[in-house]
């Protein structure tokens, strides 16, 4: 079953690395104890689905979706490049946010690794 | 005890989602379904329809305007969270902060003083920046770039000149009683620029087709660029500000 999965994902081996890359991440969001790393975990996550949906949308000798003299077709597609581009503001703001809240944490509790904190309550 | 079980279970959803990348189209292949639906669409009417020779830029702005303004807003309420935590946190007086374990060698936290070298690079290289920054940003619908990424070539340089020239400096630069209400410049942007395509086109965000309009609806879209580009900058430097106080 193995090989056999393989040898269907060899086209596919760019998705492979985001795999890997989505798995780095959520070790780090589970395992490391300090919250600034779990919340880099987190974008490493999130720089996995970005790049896995940017991907998606290049095409073979593709040029990019930008018209002009000389650009022929094929492009590559402009649609993932616009949901990415909205999904990276997105996540900009989660992680100020998560940031803002993890200096809060660390006024409060004079600590941000995770096993201290759940010691606390 | 903990890592090899995490290992475990990772590398089961790593075959997992492998097992599902297999089954994907191969990458590049022009007939995938991402390339066959409204992107071919976007690609063949794109510039016809909404004037942007960056179809990135037509989709942002044009095809899916509702949500970029979304998107803005997005930013905006992640502002005023960031803002509400650290404030509470100041007013609070900090009653429960318990001073942290004090550092066994090294004792108190040096202050660090900006190199003469990054300095004057960084005074050297500013106006560049910036141009860069209004030529992204002013360029986003003809050429790669758009407000956002202006925006953060412009909030980056402010965070950098911020570091290097100090608070007094960007004060001077960017007045702080004028900041609140760029927080707000991008959504505000779109509203005005949505409530005038409601007038001209009968919906909002729509942008007039007919070729006389031209002139306005590139006016239409460069202000949004200018409004995300400034409006993202100030957001972004404001936070980082922020986050450093204290």
């Amino acid at each position: 079953m193995l090989p056999e999965m393989l040898l269907e994902l060899r086209p596919n081996l760019d998705y492979a690395a985001v795999v890997v890359l989505f798995c780095i991440g959520l070790y780090a969001v589970i395992v490391k104890n300090n919250l600034i790393k779990k919340l880099l975990g987190l974008n490493i996550m999130e720089t996995a689905v970005f790049a896995f949906i940017v991907t998606s949308g290049m095409v073979e000798g593709g040029a990019p979706p930008v018209l002009g003299p000389g650009v022929m077709p094929p492009l590559a597609s402009p649609l993932p490049h616009a949901l990415i581009l909205t999904g990276i503001v997105v996540a900009l703001a989660t992680t100020a946010l998560a940031l803002a809240l993890i200096i809060r944490i660390y006024l409060q509790h004079g600590t941000i690794e995770a096993d201290q904190l759940r010691e606390l309550d | 005890m903990k890592k090899p079980l995490v290992i475990a279970l990772l590398i089961l959803l790593a075959l997992a989602l492998l097992a599902a990348m297999a089954e994907l189209p191969a990458v590049g292949q022009a007939d995938a379904p991402v390339h066959t639906h409204v992107s071919a669409r976007y690609i063949e009417q794109g510039e016809a329809e909404t004037g942007a020779h960056n179809l990135v830029t037509a989709v942002l702005l044009n095809y899916r305007g509702m949500d970029t303004f979304g998107e803005v807003l997005v930013l905006f309420t992640a502002l005023c969270a960031g803002f509400a935590v650290l404030l509470a946190a100041a007013r609070n007086g900090n009653k429960h902060y318990r001073q942290p374990p004090a550092p066994q060698e090294s004792g108190a936290v040096p202050v660090i003083a900006v190199s003469p070298v990054v300095s004057f690079v960084v005074r050297l290289l500013a106006p560049f920046i910036a141009l860069f920054a209004a030529y992204v940003i002013l360029k986003g619908h003809l050429s790669p770039g758009g407000g956002f990424q202006g925006g953060m070539i412009l909030g980056a340089l402010f965070i950098a000149l911020t570091l290097v020239l100090g608070k007094q400096y960007s004060a001077r630069l960017l007045p702080v009683a004028w900041r609140p209400w760029l927080y707000a410049l991008a959504p505000a942007a779109f509203l005005v620029v949505g409530m005038i395509g409601l007038q001209l086109t009968g919906y909002f965000l729509g942008y007039p087709q007919e070729p006389a309009w031209h002139g306005v609806r590139e006016a239409m879209m460069v202000t949004l660029e200018i409004a995300i580009g400034v409006g993202g900058a100030v957001l972004v430097a404001s936070l980082f500000l922020a986050l450093e106080s204290d």
